[in-house]
């Protein structure tokens, strides 16, 4: 690898599947036996984008995005239709003895460890498979085991576990050979709140004292703030945007909540912007970005105010109108494309 | 067989794999027994059967009584060994393709081929190759003809290129689920095609014995091991064995690779 090369490079990135296609019902069903149609889904298309060591990246878009087929193609598990892909210097599909012992998968929604063993004999394998010293092997192992809070929970058949237990037990396994590249799938999916925390934590550790690079997908937007600094937002395998968390805000929410409690008691705030609530004798006011300073001074000037917030909108909606807006801009260049070329 | 670190490191990896998997099923003792009672039947039916056909005949197409029971014993032995290291894999495999959770099998730093090929092993199913070994071992006994020194080494080999053999059949035909995702059956056709292994196969009509030499290698799996201690091996057929076995094994590499290629894994 060459000083100047990032961990993650990605230029011009494309995948295109090639997919069976028949008409609902038994006649085509019949007909698709014999002779099968077939059509081109483009799932990821000219992406490009570099990552740095130690960064931790959200990779964010709603499902069918593509997100999940970019991780796969960064991990060398699918062949990239065309594009350059390298991941620590070295192209991923090749999958180098080298490189695949670099890098680590998690899924949230699968297991690698089996399911009818003890997640402690897992762990053997897997030692055995990365060909891990005795003493760094177990040294990793337990310190994972504490930081996870696992205990005695890695000696019950993984099948018995509840499910996060049963994830803080993949994860440690697949760290045991503590890769530098995390490609995370959604790890924290179906859990509740307070393991979701601790996945988080586990992971923002692990960045830390190893400097790993992490690639995170997840669909839970507190994974994200708490742990990614940088954003990519993918839809329709396309990258709409790639930089800061708080610039995905800026750039395509242009409002601000401004939330205002009166001393003396409920007001009608509507002259001053949209009232999108109203709870506990606090209003809250969605306002143009631009205005904010000036209607703040306002509500200052002509109100009683107990108490006054201002704050992006959650990220939720922001994402949720990134989305939108993306839909719509896809809709209007294809009814474009075809209305160019008529067939 | 071509791996990283050569096939040491490929016996090592399956130790391993056999130790744990085989430490976890000794707890489930019902499996034992269940497996005792099958093999039972099955050896009960094949021995009356055999009884039932040389109580009308002296030989069957030159074979004598205690040379089919080697053929017998040969078919439970090489069914113990398929079932216990060779179909679980296999199966294995496939639900793993059905399931995505192949993708964890292929970053891992190992040669792909070899990991799903050690990872299941029925240790139970030894039940069957302890039979075979001493229905074998009876039969032998009885044989009129006797056996020489060399003959159990080349039964060894003959053994053993038999069982490569059959791994590259069932390595094929799972490598098929990368297309195809279901391949459920499986399973139930090779069962099937196997039994017929039960009888040597050169008394069946000759498409049928050819299919089942070079199309299903049950020929190779049980008659030529058989042939080798009933002093009917030639070392033509033993070459040939060997060749067919090498040439196998190369287009099982290379069909795994092509079929890698093509996997896309079952999407998130």
């Amino acid at each position: 690898m060459t000083a100047a090369e990032s961990t993650i490079h990605v230029d011009a990135l494309s995948k295109t599947f090639r997919v069976p296609v028949r008409e609902a019902g038994l006649r085509a069903a019949a007909k698709s036996l014999v002779h099968r149609e077939h059509k081109d889904v483009r799932a990821v298309e000219a992406v490009s984008f570099e990552i740095q060591a130690g960064e931790v990246v959200g990779f964010l878009g709603p499902n069918g995005a593509g997100k999940t087929t970019t991780l796969k193609m960064l991990a060398g598990l699918l062949y990239p239709t065309s594009g350059v892909v390298r991941v620590l210097g070295h192209v991923p599909s090749r999958r180098e003895s080298v490189f695949l012992r670099q890098i680590t998968m998690v899924m949230g929604n699968r297991n690698q460890l089996q399911w009818d063993l003890p997640a402690l004999d897992s762990y053997e394998l897997i030692r055995a498979i990365y060909r891990l010293p005795a003493e760094q092997f177990r040294e990793t192992r337990d310190a994972f085991i504490e930081l996870l809070d696992l205990g005695d929970q890695i000696r019950k058949p993984v099948r018995n576990l509840s499910l996060g237990e049963r994830m803080k037990a993949e994860f440690v396994g697949a760290l045991l050979h503590r890769p530098g590249v995390l490609y995370l799938d959604e790890p924290t999916i179906g859990l509740d709140v307070t393991m979701q925390k601790r996945i988080r934590s586990f992971v923002a550790e692990y960045n830390q004292q190893y400097g790993a690079t992490v690639l995170l997908t997840s669909h839970y937007m507190a994974d994200v703030e708490a742990l990614c600094k940088r954003v990519i937002v993918i839809h329709h395998g396309r990258i709409l945007f790639d930089g800061g968390l708080a610039d995905l805000a800026a750039r395509f929410d242009s409002t601000k909540t401004i939330g205002v409690t009166l001393r003396d008691g409920v007001a009608d705030l509507s002259p001053y912007g949209d009232v999108i609530g109203t709870e506990d004798g606090k209003s809250t006011l969605r306002v143009p970005r631009a205005d904010a300073p000036r209607i703040t001074s306002r509500l200052l000037a002509d109100l009683d105010v107990a108490d006054l917030t201002i704050e992006d909108p959650p990220i939720e909606d922001v994402i949720e109108l990134v989305f939108a807006d993306a839909s719509r801009a896809v809709d209007e260049a294809r009814t474009a494309e075809s209305a160019a070329s008529p067939r | 067989m071509p791996t990283r670190g050569g096939p040491l490191r490929t016996l090592r990896l399956f130790w391993v794999f056999f130790r744990v998997g085989a430490m976890n099923e000794l707890q489930y003792r019902a499996n034992f027994i269940v497996q005792i009672f099958q093999s039972a039947i099955a050896l009960g039916t094949g021995l009356a059967v055999l009884a039932l056909v040389f109580s009308q005949t002296g030989e069957l197409n030159g074979w004598t009584h205690a040379e089919l029971l080697a053929v017998m014993g040969v078919h439970f032995l090489m069914g113990g060994i398929i079932g216990m290291a060779i179909q679980p894999n296999m199966e294995r495999l496939m639900d793993d393709v059905r399931r995505g959770t192949l993708d964890f099998t292929l970053t891992k730093p190992d040669d792909s081929q070899v990991l799903v090929s050690v990872r299941e092993f029925r240790i139970w199913r030894a039940v069957d190759v302890v039979i075979g070994a001493g229905v074998l071992a009876y039969a032998v006994s009885q044989l009129q003809t006797g056996i020489t020194v060399a003959d159990p080494f080349v039964f060894a080999l003959a053994l053993l290129l038999g069982a490569l053999m059959i791994y590259c059949f069932w390595l094929i035909l799972t490598t098929g689920a990368f297309w195809v995702v279901r391949m459920d059956q499986i399973a139930e056709l090779f069962e099937g095609v196997y039994q017929s292994g039960r009888w040597p196969v050169t008394i069946y009509p000759g498409w049928l014995a050819i299919s089942l030499t070079y199309l299903v290698p049950v020929a190779f799996a049980v008659t030529v091991p058989a042939e080798a201690l009933t002093g009917r091996l030639t070392v033509e057929t033993l070459a040939l064995a060997a060749g067919f076995a090498i040439a196998l094994l190369a287009f099982t590499r290379w069909f795994w690779r092509f079929g890698l290629k093509h996997y896309s894994g079952a999407s998130a």
